[in-house]
């Protein structure tokens, strides 16, 4: 199997997740050895996913656990 | 916008499937103030989930509340055929997509970016090299403000599916359950909104001299 560029961008997102299969994915990297350009947008996706998994990239509101547990309180005591 | 500052873990113990089976019981048995642990583990996911589909710091915290309620209030009727967050998030997400219907801010969405779009057509951009990401980059909130901008941007069929998977960590059957489509459906946005948010968020940082190489190695997941 050969792939072309648009074929790797196609599978990127999957190959990333480790949900490929093996002969998908030596052609994937078959073609990554020889093509700068799919190499960097990997890298670059990778380096994304990274950064956005990181708990300190969306932090909660200030005061919304205390929020939330008062709302919550004056609940369970109205039951 | 100040935040709170501790960051919760995504995988606390009382994730633990049997551990929430115990603590279902239990506040269904009364002990009513056992739903705080219950749902500890999902403040933050209610929260971004809530905020994915409203873009509205407000809105977002008082749909997290009223979604989060409701479970309590349904909790009898919850029958654990899936996991507990997994329903309690596709509550919040339902609620989120009642308040924004009632709001009609979809009608100023684009109608475009809503579709379902061939994924083959879409060219990223090139960029230079990146550098290893270092940890403290996301100390600075010039980089969380671009990430978070660039989430923004993203349609909202994009947004959800990035909050759910990439930034809550939900697996692929877990987001399609959330979302009501199928597992392909799931992957098939996960590669346009992927290959897009590189796309906003690589430029800035890299023109910020913040990344250049940092090679994706078989076996390791971007989130490990």
């Amino acid at each position: 199997m050969v792939l072309d560029c648009k074929d790797v961008r196609r599978e990127i997102s999957n190959y990333l997740d480790d949900d490929i299969s093996p002969e998908m994915r030596a052609a994937l990297e078959a073609h990554l050895a020889q093509c700068k350009h799919c190499t960097a947008i990997l890298d670059g996706t990778h380096n994304v996913l990274v950064l956005i998994a990181d708990d300190r990239a969306f932090p909660l509101p200030a005061g919304f656990s205390a929020r939330l547990h008062e709302r919550l309180r004056r609940e369970l005591e109205s039951v | 916008m100040a935040t709170e500052q501790t960051a919760q873990q995504k995988n606390p113990p009382s994730c633990d499937t049997s551990v929430e089976v115990g603590l279902i019981a239990r506040v269904l048995q009364g002990e009513k103030d056992v739903f705080y642990e219950l749902i500890r583990a999902y403040e933050k996911s209610v929260y971004l989930t809530a905020f994915s589909v409203l873009q509205n710091s407000g809105d977002a915290e008082e749909v997290a509340q009223d979604a989060i309620l409701k479970a309590f209030r349904h909790l009898a009727e919850f029958r654990g055929e899936s996991k507990f967050g997994t329903w309690l998030i596709k509550i919040t997400l339902n609620e989120a997509r009642m308040r924004l219907r009632k709001q009609h801010r979809h009608m100023w969405e684009s109608i475009e970016g809503q579709n379902e779009e061939d994924n083959s057509d879409y060219v990223p951009e090139e960029f230079g090299d990146w550098r290893e990401i270092p940890s403290e980059a996301l100390e600075r909130k010039e980089i969380r403000e671009v990430i978070s901008n660039a989430v923004a941007a993203l349609p909202e069929i994009y947004r959800e599916v990035i909050v759910l998977r990439d930034i809550r960590q939900l697996s692929v059957a877990e987001a399609a359950e959330v979302l009501s489509v199928r597992k392909e459906v799931v992957k098939t946005r996960l590669v346009r909104a992927r290959l897009r948010l590189r796309d906003l968020i690589a430029p800035v940082c890299t023109s910020r001299g913040l990344f250049s190489r940092n090679p994706f190695r078989r076996g390791k997941r971007p989130w490990s």
